[in-house]
């Protein structure tokens, strides 16, 4: 276990190594900081972009800012935003907790309905049931997320009034965006979990189980359900991933103040150590969320352990 | 406790609750705007954006103070006179003004304040290069300062109404630092700033002691939201009571409208749209084909229809406001014939290929060139739309001179001169212009820069005004409105043309 543990471990660092080495690079390609700070100067000298150059530090050579970017890293220094000076750390510590918290409870609602759904879909195979889960996740499924969030905002804020239609600000405004996100990924998972508990439900195993008279939940919930939650596990996290890039366009919608947001205006300014931040902290989770995957996997499998 | 008695003392738990909350709703009276950008830092220093302006005018005082009517007026300075021939200007300082925190304002914080503008700390910033004018600032007593120039700058007094003019408080800012400054910022204005938190909204309270009055509001309370349609949003449910510019699409005036708590405020604003020619190669070199070009478009129809009649024409690359519009000067009307005429006599074939290149992130502005592009097409042209990213198209496409035949320009100088907009679009050179270079158009834009007569002034930059229409250096389309979103519990707002929106007037119900 340790074995495979390490082994995740370095890989793992290799892969966030390559990924900060990608966005420092690529993000110097989208242009000069210094001309994007001065857009609405009408005179404006190479002397005076020069000043600005050195004063943001571009001026440097590239390996040169890369290192110090990596450097900081260790002490979660991200360097100043070229946008107003703000120390980025600060930023990302104010905008992590927002998107993780969107994130989280997009997960929650997503798993805590779908689960369920896709074990009855899956049980009553062919019913009306079945029939009525499938084509709602499918309509789930079709539905453009942006386009949903307007109508959501247009129905529960503008006319009745009972939900923020933006901002992070308590219960209530977690509701909107949490939902839309929700209702797409809940709209696959339905699907993967009806799928693969129709698989395990074949198994022999849930035969013997159902002939030594345990009754139907503890058959399902134990039995079945531990047996196909590998695949589940891992499409969650990869869900869990994906959810945080795709929360980018959630979070313009619904005005909320995480990630997505910083990078956005990041990407627009020019501002090339929120992004690098902002990216390099994305990656992490991704990448720890997969290491979570394997670990987990580890211990719901132990054949796994000893390869 | 049982049930029922949990449920009654709730009940009247929240009727003490509201009531009280309505108590302090008389006593307090917030704004909440929505603007839609933070702009990072507060320093006046630090940053081009209308949106700083958008909120700062109401913390900042400049020496001189430019209100809605766009009329030089009097601020911190209460007089002042132009000496050796525009070199020197003297001002005399208001008296007994102090800052948010009771440090005295006097000539030693004008001094402080371009000293830091104009040195190492305003180096990395943007503001700089527009005061560049300013040699030395002398203190020559408490209240009286003298600004020797390096060139006469007309505009100067004008600049000093906003911006990286904005007098900081010296003490303040030595004894905190710039890095706490540029999230706590102090000035000397009718609010005083009260929380800040980045991205989300930045709050100011009134200050009472403002030399001007205390303002009628008592909190003022901004939130920054990106998205057109969610700051509609917010002001449809009653949580945003304005929305400032540049937001609110020409899509959305109507559902505005139509909501009965809500109205459309708008003025003429210093922005300008046109579509400016490659004078240098392909087929707009030819001044014919120029002007064939622009004969050959309906500018009015375009603003009839796409822009709701939120637009007005315009014969140069200035807005009626701006200093040196020449209101003698016409568009060139609509005239598809004489395009095709002019065209033929300047040899170009139907079927003739043409790019224009625009700011793709403008759904408006992409209706306005398709029009364009169809325009063309019925006098022979192919014209297609090349669509950039903003940021791209500013400062890699157009001063590198990489554009299309046509290339899209907004424009619009918060100082509302013409020099500010004529200098920075022809003079051979310069940033934004990338193709022509006209020596005769350089000695009357320079010729203007050392006049400090008015009328001269405003003479040479009305020539220059008629020089570039007759030369055709671009096709300019229009002059937008700026559009404000409003609740109309919002009493006594005057829509500004510039953004520097200053709210002590307003009062909410």
């Amino acid at each position: 276990m340790a074995n495979f543990l390490m082994k995740r471990f370095l890989q793992a660092i290799f892969v966030l190594l390559a990924v900060t080495l990608i966005v420092a690079f690529a993000i110097r390609l989208t242009g000069d900081p210094a001309l994007m700070l001065t857009q609405g100067a009408g005179s404006v000298t190479e002397a005076d972009l020069m000043m600005i150059r050195e004063a943001l530090g571009i001026n440097k050579p590239f390996f040169i800012q890369y290192y110090e970017f990596l450097k900081g890293l260790f002490v979660f220094d991200f360097g100043r935003s070229f946008m107003g000076g703000t120390p980025v750390a600060d930023l990302i510590s104010k905008s992590l907790p927002a998107t993780l918290m969107l994130a989280a409870s997009v997960m929650f609602v997503s798993i805590v309905i779908s689960i369920p759904l896709g074990i009855k879909a899956a049980v009553s195979k062919g019913k009306w049931a079945d029939q009525t889960i499938r084509i709602l996740s499918l309509i789930g499924l079709s539905f453009p997320n942006f386009w949903l969030a307007l109508m959501l905002v247009l129905v529960f804020s503008i006319w009745l009034q009972w939900l923020p239609p933006s901002g992070m600000d308590g219960f209530a405004s977690f509701l909107m965006p949490a939902f839309t996100m929700a209702i797409i990924l809940t709209a696959t998972n339905v699907r993967l979990v009806r799928s693969s508990m129709l698989e395990t439900l074949q198994a022999q195993y849930i035969m013997v189980a159902r002939a030594k008279g345990l009754s139907e939940n503890t058959v399902l919930y134990k039995h079945a359900l531990r047996n196909c939650a590998i695949p589940l596990i891992t499409y969650f996290g990869l869900q869990f991933g994906g959810l945080l890039g795709g929360i980018v366009v959630i979070e313009r919608v619904f005005n909320w103040p995480g990630l997505g947001t910083l990078a956005f205006d990041a990407v627009s300014g020019r501002d090339y150590p929120v992004l690098q931040a902002v990216i390099t902290i994305l990656s992490m989770l991704i990448v720890g969320v997969n290491l979570l995957v394997d670990i987990a996997y580890g211990l719901i499998d132990p054949r796994i352990r000893t390869e | 406790m049982n049930k029922k008695s949990t449920f009654k003392t709730a009940l009247k738990t929240f009727a003490v609750t509201s009531s009280l909350a309505m108590a302090s709703l008389s006593f307090a009276s917030t704004l909440t705007v929505s603007s839609p950008q933070d702009p990072g830092s507060w320093d006046p220093i630090d940053t081009f954006l209308v949106n700083w302006a958008a909120v700062a005018t109401n913390m900042y005082d400049g020496l001189t103070y430019r209100g809605p009517d766009l009329k030089l007026q009097p601020g911190l300075a209460t007089s002042w006179e132009q000496l050796d021939e525009g070199k020197r200007i003297r001002f005399t300082l208001r008296e007994g003004v102090t800052f948010h925190n009771g440090e005295a304002f006097n000539s030693a914080s004008v001094k402080f304040t371009f000293d830091r503008l104009m040195g190492d700390e305003g180096r990395k910033g943007p503001q700089r290069s527009n005061y560049a004018a300013i040699d030395t600032v002398e203190v020559i007593d408490d209240y009286t300062i003298d600004f020797h120039l390096k060139a006469a700058d007309p505009v100067l007094l004008t600049k000093l109404a906003g911006y990286g003019a904005m007098i900081v408080p010296p003490k303040y800012i030595q004894e905190n630092g710039e890095d706490f400054f540029n999230t706590h910022p102090m000035g000397t204005g009718p609010f005083k700033f009260s929380s800040y938190e980045p991205k989300v909204g930045i709050k100011l309270e009134a200050f009472s002691q403002h030399w001007g009055g205390a303002p009628k509001l008592t909190n003022l309370n901004y939130r920054f939201i990106s998205e057109p349609s969610t700051a509609v949003a917010e002001l449809q449910s009653g949580r945003v009571d304005l929305v400032i510019p540049p937001t609110i699409p020409i899509g959305m005036i109507t559902t505005i409208e139509k909501d009965p708590n809500l109205t459309i405020a708008t003025t003429i604003s210093p922005t300008v749209y046109a579509l400016r020619f490659n004078t240098r190669d392909g087929i707009t070199k030819d001044e014919r084909v120029r002007k064939a070009l622009i004969y050959g478009v309906d500018r009015q129809a375009i603003i009839d229809s796409i822009l709701g009649g939120q637009a007005a024409p315009i014969a140069s690359f200035q807005s009626a406001i701006s200093f040196g519009e020449d209101p003698t000067m016409k568009p060139l009307p609509y005239d598809p014939s004489k395009a095709m005429q002019l065209l033929k006599a300047a040899g170009i074939q139907p079927g003739t290929k043409l790019q224009i290149d625009i700011r793709g992130n403008n759904a408006t502005f992409n209706e306005v060139s398709q029009a364009v592009a169809s325009y063309l097409q019925v006098i022979g042209l192919n014209a297609t739309i090349k669509p950039y990213e903003t940021n791209v198209l500013l400062n890699d496409i157009i001063p590198a001179g990489k554009t299309g035949e046509m290339f899209q320009q907004s424009w619009g100088g918060w100082t509302l001169d013409y020099d500010n907009t004529a200098y920075f679009m022809y003079h051979t050179g310069e940033k934004w212009n990338p193709y022509d270079s006209d020596p005769e158009l350089d000695a009357l834009l320079e010729s203007q820069r050392s006049i400090t007569d008015r009328d001269k002034r405003e003479e040479i930059l009305k020539s220059i005004a008629n020089y570039t229409s007759n030369r055709a250096l671009e096709m300019p389309l229009y002059n937008l409105n700026a559009i404000f979103g409003v609740s109309k519990r919002v009493k006594n707002f005057t829509p500004v043309p510039d953004s520097r929106l200053r709210l002590t007037d307003v009062t909410v119900e």
